[in-house]
């Protein structure tokens, strides 16, 4: 399975907002940088001719001053002083240069204006205070050279530059001049625009943080509820559903449990003890795997999914997890009440190689069949999958039996089943098939295992059953046998159906149901009555593969099935196995007791077909007679 | 989330009149202005200063009306701050009343001002004169000091 890049963790999102916000305060902090740069180099460019100028005409004032002992008092006096000073201080004034005026500071420290280059209202008066805003300009006192005012709080970039004139070495006068510059004030409106700019967009990513913060850990906590399962306290089949699509399957391997005889513990002490022995399962669970590496779900009433994690290729410790956990429930004690304690075991399928699979539905689909397998072996044992088993290549996927229900490719092949006094052909057996887009036809081994206790089974039990209604309406002489799960016996939908194809003639008589007898139909507690109901309605009754399992002849004398099908495994073994023979003898002899027709199935050859024959077995099934084939009546 | 929401709301209306401009012009050189003159009326005027400025704009009543009572005549107000030329002054009478102005030419040629606040040279500038300070009985506190100018006048 291939790694998935989409970002899905909110906090992922975090940490690229966090890295989002870091580089927008480190581009803000280099504007601001860059603001003082641009505005340093521009003052020095645009300020050099101005300085330069206003110093020459300080020299000039200085000049018309030269014969004066008193500056203040010669100015303030002569008024053709003053206005040859005014005259020079007005070449001054430019676009940028605003203001261009002569000061001196009298004995109680005020600035008073002597000369002024501005006309009409703006123009200062001879001796007219002059109210300062930087203490910079007392400076010019002590170092007796320009200095440069910047005034940085002001919107308008403006400056003054203060010129000192001289008297006895001593300064006197103040030339001023305030300018701005227009440039900068571009260029700094500019970067002013882009530290708004970036400063916003950081108020916004911060704000769009701390929503995310509490968004995800919203996300989290409720994550954390929809993802528990509350009974177990393990992970639930929403937490499967999220992960199945990000977890890398090279990095586990996966084990599906099942508990035994579960609902024999439900039946027996009520739900109340089997919610508890789940309780108990999961908690075991949960302290027997590595809380860090492990993950543990329940998928589904007594069934749980364990992802055990391959530490540096090292399947074996792996799989050690999954033994620890199945030896820990088998010899924990599992009390009922304070004093009683029943034994619990569990049945594992482990899929060893889940990185051999598509995706994480194929994975689970191999240690399911795991574990279908342990529990055919009776249970309370591991078995595992290594990817080395040839079922495994040939098994169709749940998408594939799907496309092919959806495409109509389900078929029936029938298999003729031979009266033996007659060797005229009595019944047909239905068996499923599906015809691949190639042509090709799948047999039910590699069918049902992908579908156990899915919905699709009971679908395809549906189709199975209409198309035989179909071919029993089309010729009213044949008989057709369907093959009915345990769970086909309890679905409400199969019992509805037949009991619409009862409704009617001449259909129930000529549809026999073949059932499995397992101990499913024997614990579930509708099924003896349907079965009864439905021998009610005409139809016939084969008990399936009898004698392989759960033979149960109480339970065979309650529903008084009509016929019983013993199991091929038997017959196979007739001629050489006097087990088998005496255990077929004995069969056919409660049958014809119960009145109970007999149907020997793996009728292979002709000896087996007499042997059976001697025994009084009314029928046979097999390929001595016909394989399965499609419907052709008259072959 | 809701509080978050509800947290920036109530920042941004208590911030709200920091936008103002995004709606109105809005002058800060007359907001300066009017804390300054509130300042100076507040020093001058033990009792509750009420303001009336002659032909008053609507930004000024706005600004103004923050730091002032305002008066609707120069006869029902007790600081007058003249910006503009009006004739109602001429009529209005002395008593009682502190006359102010913007203009530096204005209050060495009116003997009724007796102070001005002024931009000169793109500075704020505050003149008083202290015959006039003196005649009207007033105090400034000593930070003023460097405001008051001696001129001699009879």
């Amino acid at each position: 399975m291939k790694n998935k890049t989409f970002v899905k963790n909110p906090i992922q999102v975090i940490g690229i907002t966090l890295v989002v916000s870091l580089v927008l305060i480190l581009l803000l902090l280099g504007t601001l940088k860059l603001e003082d740069r641009i505005t340093k180099r521009m003052l020095d460019v645009s300020t050099f001719d101005v300085i330069s100028i206003a110093q020459n005409n300080a020299k000039a004032i200085n000049e018309l001053l030269k014969d004066s002992n008193n500056y203040i008092e010669d100015i303030s006096n002569k008024e053709l002083l003053q206005q040859q000073i005014e005259n020079n201080l007005r070449i001054l004034i430019t676009k940028n240069i605003e203001y261009a005026y002569v000061v001196y500071k009298d004995d109680k420290g005020t600035f008073r204006f002597l000369a002024d280059a501005s006309t009409s209202e703006d123009k200062a008066l001879v001796n007219q205070k002059l109210d300062i805003d930087d203490s910079k300009w007392f400076e010019i006192y002590d170092t007796k050279k320009p200095i440069i005012i910047n005034h940085t709080l002001l919107h308008q970039l403006s400056i003054t530059y203060l010129v000192p004139i001289l008297y006895d070495n001593e300064v006197e006068l103040v030339l001023v001049i305030d300018f701005s510059i227009k440039k900068v004030e571009d260029v700094n409106k500019i970067i002013k625009l882009m530290k708004n700019g970036i400063f916003g967009i950081i108020v916004i990513t911060f704000i769009f943080l701390i929503i995310l913060i509490i968004q995800a850990i919203k996300y989290q906590s409720v994550k954390r509820t929809a993802y528990i399962d509350k009974l177990t306290n393990v992970h639930n089949r929403n937490y499967l559903q999220e992960l199945e699509e990000f977890i890398n399957l090279d990095d586990y391997i996966l084990a599906t449990l099942d508990i035994d005889h579960f609902k024999k513990v439900n039946d027996t002490y009520g739900h109340d003890i089997g919610d508890k022995i789940l309780k108990e399962v999961a908690k075991t669970i949960l302290q027997t795997i590595r809380k860090k590496d492990d993950i543990a779900i329940r998928y589904g009433g007594e069934e749980f999914i364990i992802l055990a994690k391959v530490l540096r290729n090292d399947h074996l410790s792996a799989l050690n997890v999954i033994e620890r956990v199945f030896r820990s429930i088998q010899e924990k004690k599992f009390f009922i009440n304070k004093k009683d304690f029943i034994d619990i075991t569990v049945s594992i399928g482990v899929n060893l190689v889940p990185q051999k699979s598509k995706n994480f539905s194929e994975a689970f689909k191999f240690a399911d069949i795991s574990l279908y397998n342990a529990k055919n072996k009776g249970r309370n044992t591991i078995e595992i999958y290594n990817g080395k088993e040839e079922i495994n290549n040939s098994l169709m996927s749940i998408n594939d039996i799907k496309e092919a229900m959806d495409e109509n490719r389900l078929i029936c092949y029938y298999q003729a089943i031979v009266d033996n006094n007659t060797s005229e052909i009595s019944h047909y057996e239905a068996l499923l098939r599906i015809e691949t887009k190639n042509g090709e036809i799948i047999t039910p081994d590699k069918i049902l295992p992908a579908i156990k206790g899915t919905f699709i089974l009971r679908n395809i039990t549906k189709v199975v059953l209409n198309i035989c209604h179909k071919r029993l309406l089309e010729d009213d002489k044949i008989k057709i046998n369907v093959n009915l799960n345990p769970q086909d016996i309890v679905n409400d939908s199969i019992i509805n159906i037949l009991k619409d194809y009862a409704a009617t003639e001449n259909i129930a008589n000529r549809l026999g149901l073949e059932i499995v007898e397992s101990e499913d139909i024997i614990i579930c507690n509708n099924a003896k009555e349907n079965l009864l109901m439905l021998k009610k309605l005409g139809y016939k009754l084969f008990i399936d593969d009898f004698g392989s399992g759960y033979s149960n002849f109480i339970y065979l004398a309650e529903i008084k099935t009509n016929y019983i099908k013993i199991d091929g495994a038997i017959i196979k073994r007739v001629l050489e196995d006097d087990v088998s023979f005496l255990l077929v003898k004995s069969i056919v002899a409660f049958a014809k007791e119960s009145n109970i027709k007999v149907v020997a199935e793996y009728v292979s050859s002709k000896e087996i077909f007499e042997k059976i024959q001697s025994l009084g077995i009314e029928y046979s099934q097999g390929y001595y007679f016909y394989k399965p084939m499609p419907f052709e009546p008259s072959k | 989330m809701k509080i978050i929401i509800l947290i920036l709301s109530i920042l941004s209306f208590a911030f709200s009149s920091q936008y103002t401009f995004l709606i109105k012009e809005y002058d800060k050189e007359i907001d300066l202005e009017a804390k300054i003159v509130a300042k100076i009326a507040k020093s001058s005027i033990k009792d509750e200063v009420r303001l009336f400025i002659p032909n008053i704009s609507s930004m000024e009543k706005k600004v103004y009306s923050k730091y002032f009572t305002l008066g609707d005549s120069c006869k029902s107000s007790n600081f007058i701050f003249v910006k503009k030329a009006d004739d109602s002054i001429k009529s209005c009478p002395k008593k009682d009343k502190l006359f102010f102005t913007n203009n530096y030419r204005k209050l060495l040629s009116d003997k009724k001002f007796y102070g001005a606040f002024f931009w000169n040279k793109s500075r704020p500038n505050i003149v008083f004169i202290r015959k006039r300070l003196d005649i009207n009985h007033i105090k400034l506190p000593e930070s003023y000091a460097q405001f008051v100018e001696s001129f001699n006048e009879k």
